[in-house]
């Protein structure tokens, strides 16, 4: 067995892979979602209920990505 | 005698008629789907596609709608002291969860017998994206007041 081959052994499930993939995007979108409805709210009190549907819909989408993603493992082997 | 002052403003943020009526189109429109991707799922591979086409199209729809239920639920606070810690608590803590739920889920429906993962996984997908449009067309119909939540200052009461 050569070095590079040693080296660059992976074993078990590349799907487990794609799951921390599929996390990393979603994960960076909610928090910017929320920090920037948290900075909205803090600085227009009055505004919350508008804030709060534009955030809802930025939480939907993105967390889309993160249930699409996850579930790649039903058919991916 | 009557107290002239008027009563508090109601603090309830001005989102929840949004989001209650995006749940409840959303599950109507879920109904739709489960019962295409049920339909599709029986022609293609019997009871087990049926059954994981109604399985795909529920996990998308309750899980989409925990958002909006969090955040129902979360504003029945508005107005306490608490109320910003308690509204990003329930709802990220909710968001939270949901994924933990869903994995768990995922991990467990993966090797059932009874299954047919490509049926589960395609009205998932259906699902999911049907909420997301159901969402933005509730959203872009939606009128909410530019500024609300807000209590005016009492007028003053001549004695």
């Amino acid at each position: 067995m050569d070095a590079t081959t040693v080296l660059a052994e992976i074993n078990g499930n590349i799907a487990t892979v794609g799951y921390g993939l599929a996390a990393i995007g979603p994960a960076i979108g909610v928090g910017i979602v929320v920090g920037k409805t948290i900075e909205g709210v803090a600085r227009q009190p009055e505004l919350a209920g508008r804030l709060q549907v534009l955030m809802w819909i930025g939480i939907a989408f993105t967390e889309a990505l993160a249930f699409i993603g996850i579930a790649t493992y039903f058919i991916f082997v | 005698m009557t107290d002239p002052r008027p009563e508090p403003a109601d603090r309830t943020p001005t989102s929840n008629p949004v989001l209650r009526k995006a749940l409840t189109w959303g599950g109507v429109l879920a109904g739709v789907i489960a019962i295409v991707s049920a339909s599709l799922g029986f022609v293609f591979d019997g009871t087990s596609g049926l059954v994981s086409g109604l399985i795909g199209t529920l996990m998308a729809v309750v899980f989409m709608g925990i958002t909006a239920a969090s955040i129902l639920v979360a504003n029945r606070f508005a107005g306490s002291d608490v109320f910003v810690g308690a509204f990003f608590g329930i709802v990220l803590g909710g968001w939270l969860l949901k994924f933990i739920a869903f994995i768990v889920l995922v991990v467990l429906l993966r090797d059932a017998a009874w299954l047919n993962p490509t049926v589960l996984f395609l009205s998932l997908v259906a699902g999911v994206i049907a909420s997301l449009v159901v969402d933005v067309l509730v959203v872009a119909k939606s009128r909410i007041p530019y500024v609300s939540d807000v209590q005016l200052p009492k007028p003053p009461v001549d004695d």
